[in-house]
């Protein structure tokens, strides 16, 4: 985060009551965010006694460390693992490579219809995955694409509009001396984008291609509507679909949950400021 | 922006995508060529993700179509029914009670967060990122935390009502207690975003403004009210729209946490819970009335689109720029 520095250090100084405050308020909330995360951690190193247990057993002794093996074992759980990551790769990279080209026309090239080409991806905001859901349900049942993963990948292989404004405003701030230099080296169009441009753009691509993995693990509706087989499910589908196999041992379903986010949080923990500059992106358009 | 580009663009006659070997003239290979070739993932999003969207949804809105058996004009009927249907006013209700509690709490625990981020404190990354992790576990990860603490049985929080001397609550399962347990845990998973936002905001506020009322003798609340909130008024009012279309949609949420997850239809207890999208999937993927939820569709649409012309009109009007 940008910070403020010296000037910040002033006013801690000057506001030494309103920094223990300060303290105080983000020190609770953040206890309000982590404990219920190590509350859920404890419930799925319980046996079935402990975690139905009235009054409630907070620390399992011994804890049932077999609960994450047993998901592995008495359920497909490495096979919803494989499936959301092959759709989230794909996902992410047709949404960079596809939203950094048309963000690169929209920024860099001489097209016919730009402004209305700008103008129709603000209204495709306004037609969120719900609006649309059921004529694209009947679209790919026509194209015979249910219960494939198509439906889940082809949409993010036509760039998306969040994808274009932010590609488009990066590519709007690269100078032009760049794609000079390469076309006088006889670069093509694609080469100057590809070569030039692209890696100039990587902590915006990598922005773009977090909040998509982000957006395609995470997703329920389109997986639940789209998928059929249980071998084709993903994983938040594929965890809740244990609620039945497990038959009430909710300890083996918790542990299936904490694990299909474990790969999010990595990356959340390795990509940070990715994550943070891609919220604030979103906030941009005002 | 854009114009001041495209003259640019314009000022530069042989620029570069007329590649200074072919002139630009070679037909396949010109400037306008390439720039069709770059846009065109998206001209193919137009047609299949916008345009087929919008005309079908227009025509099987006036049709009553099962899927299986070819769709059958209807006209309006499939708009008179709805508006007559009970169950569809109800989920709009619990709609508007879910945004009227989830939109406000939001918006002023993200701006209190922000507020009290926004300053060289020790441990600030891990804070900062403490709030994030929820915001990044998708529903299904929230729902079996969430239920670590609102499992009525053995959940913390009637553990703490304990400890209050309160009598214990099923949340989830209680008619009257669902919506806002809804609405709390979705403060709970999105707050870490909008601080962020509300961040991104207060640093745009000139450190030169707070100066300058300090030494005008201003106290710290006559500085938030004074210099702070009317510098961040734009991210206030982007956050309040955001979360409030965001509202419209919720479906993952309902669906996950009153539904598949306790081995229940969604929308309990006795719809309880029914929100406006859900009612939609059930019409649509659960009785295979795609006529029907192709109505509720578009009522959405047109909510959101409202929505969106409202923030846009207002936004001149009200938003004091710093």
């Amino acid at each position: 985060m940008p910070d403020t520095g010296q000037r910040g250090r002033a006013r801690q100084r000057r506001n030494r009551p309103g920094r223990w405050l300060a303290y105080l308020f983000l020190g609770l909330g953040a206890a309000v965010m982590v404990v219920p995360f190590v509350a859920s951690v404890a419930n799925s190193l319980k046996n079935f006694a402990q975690y139905v247990a009235v009054p409630p057993i907070w620390v399992p002794d011994p804890p049932a460390w077999s609960n994450y093996s047993q998901v592995w074992e008495r359920a497909p759980f490495g096979l919803y693992a494989w499936n959301s990551f092959l759709i989230a790769t794909l996902a992410v990279v047709g949404n960079v490579v596809t939203s950094a080209m048309v963000g690169h026309a929209l920024a860099r090239m001489k097209l016919p219809g730009k402004e209305v080409l700008l103008a129709a991806a603000l209204g495709t905001l306004m037609l969120p995955t719900v609006v649309t859901i059921i004529p694209n349900f009947i679209l790919y049942k026509h194209l015979g694409w249910l219960d494939t993963m198509l439906p889940l990948v082809v949409p993010y292989w036509l760039a998306t509009p969040f994808g274009i404004f932010l590609m488009r405003q990066t590519f709007l701030a690269i100078p032009r001396d760049f794609e000079e230099a390469a076309a006088l080296d006889g670069a093509n169009p694609w080469q100057v984008f590809w070569r030039v441009h692209m890696p100039l753009a990587k902590p915006a691509l990598a922005t773009l291609g977090v909040f998509t993995f982000m957006a395609s693990w995470g997703a329920v509706l389109e997986p639940t509507i789209y998928l059929t087989s249980p071998e084709k499910y993903t994983l938040p589908i594929g965890v809740m679909s244990l609620q039945g196999q497990f038959m009430g041992n909710d300890q083996l379903v918790t542990a299936a949950a904490l694990m299909s986010l474990v790969p999010m949080l990595l990356l959340f923990l390795l990509a940070q400021r990715y994550f943070v500059r891609g919220a604030m992106a979103s906030g941009l358009k005002g | 922006m854009t114009t001041i580009e495209d003259r640019v663009e314009q000022g530069r006659r042989p620029s570069l995508g007329d590649g200074r070997r072919d002139g630009g003239e070679r037909p396949g290979f010109g400037q306008r060529a390439w720039a069709t070739v770059f846009a065109f993932p998206y001209l193919a999003h137009l047609v299949v993700l916008t345009a087929w969207p919008v005309l079908a949804l227009a025509y099987f809105s006036l049709t009553d179509y099962d899927t299986l058996s070819s769709p059958r004009w209807v006209g309006l009927d499939n708009f008179r029914r709805l508006f007559g249907d009970e169950a569809f006013w109800r989920s709009l209700l619990n709609t508007a009670y879910f945004a009227v509690l989830f939109v406000p709490t939001q918006t002023i625990l993200a701006l209190l967060l922000a507020v009290a981020l926004n300053q060289r404190l020790r441990w600030i990354s891990w804070l900062r990122s403490a709030y994030f992790v929820p915001v990044v576990s998708s529903w299904v990860v929230v729902g079996y935390v969430a239920d670590a603490v609102f499992n009525p049985q053995f959940g913390m929080a009637n553990t703490v009502l304990g400890w209050l001397g309160l009598p214990p609550a099923t949340w989830l399962q209680s008619p009257v207690l669902v919506i806002p347990t809804l609405a709390l845990v979705a403060v709970w998973k999105g707050v870490g975003y909008m601080m962020v936002l509300f961040l991104a905001g207060l640093q745009n506020i000139p450190e030169e403004l707070y100066e300058a009322a300090k030494i005008d003798g201003a106290s710290a609340w006559q500085r938030f009210r004074r210099v702070t909130l009317p510098g961040i008024s734009g991210t206030t009012f982007l956050v309040l729209v955001l979360s409030t279309i965001t509202t419209l949609q919720a479906f993952e949420q309902v669906y996950v946490m009153t539904g598949p997850m306790r081995g229940q239809p969604a929308g309990q207890p006795n719809g309880a819970s029914e929100m406006t999208v859900l009612f939609m999937y059930q019409q649509g993927f659960e009785f295979f009335n795609m006529g029907y939820a192709s109505a509720v569709a578009w009522v959405l649409f047109a909510l959101i689109f409202i929505l969106t012309m409202v923030q846009l009109r207002l936004q001149k009007k009200w938003v004091h720029y710093a």
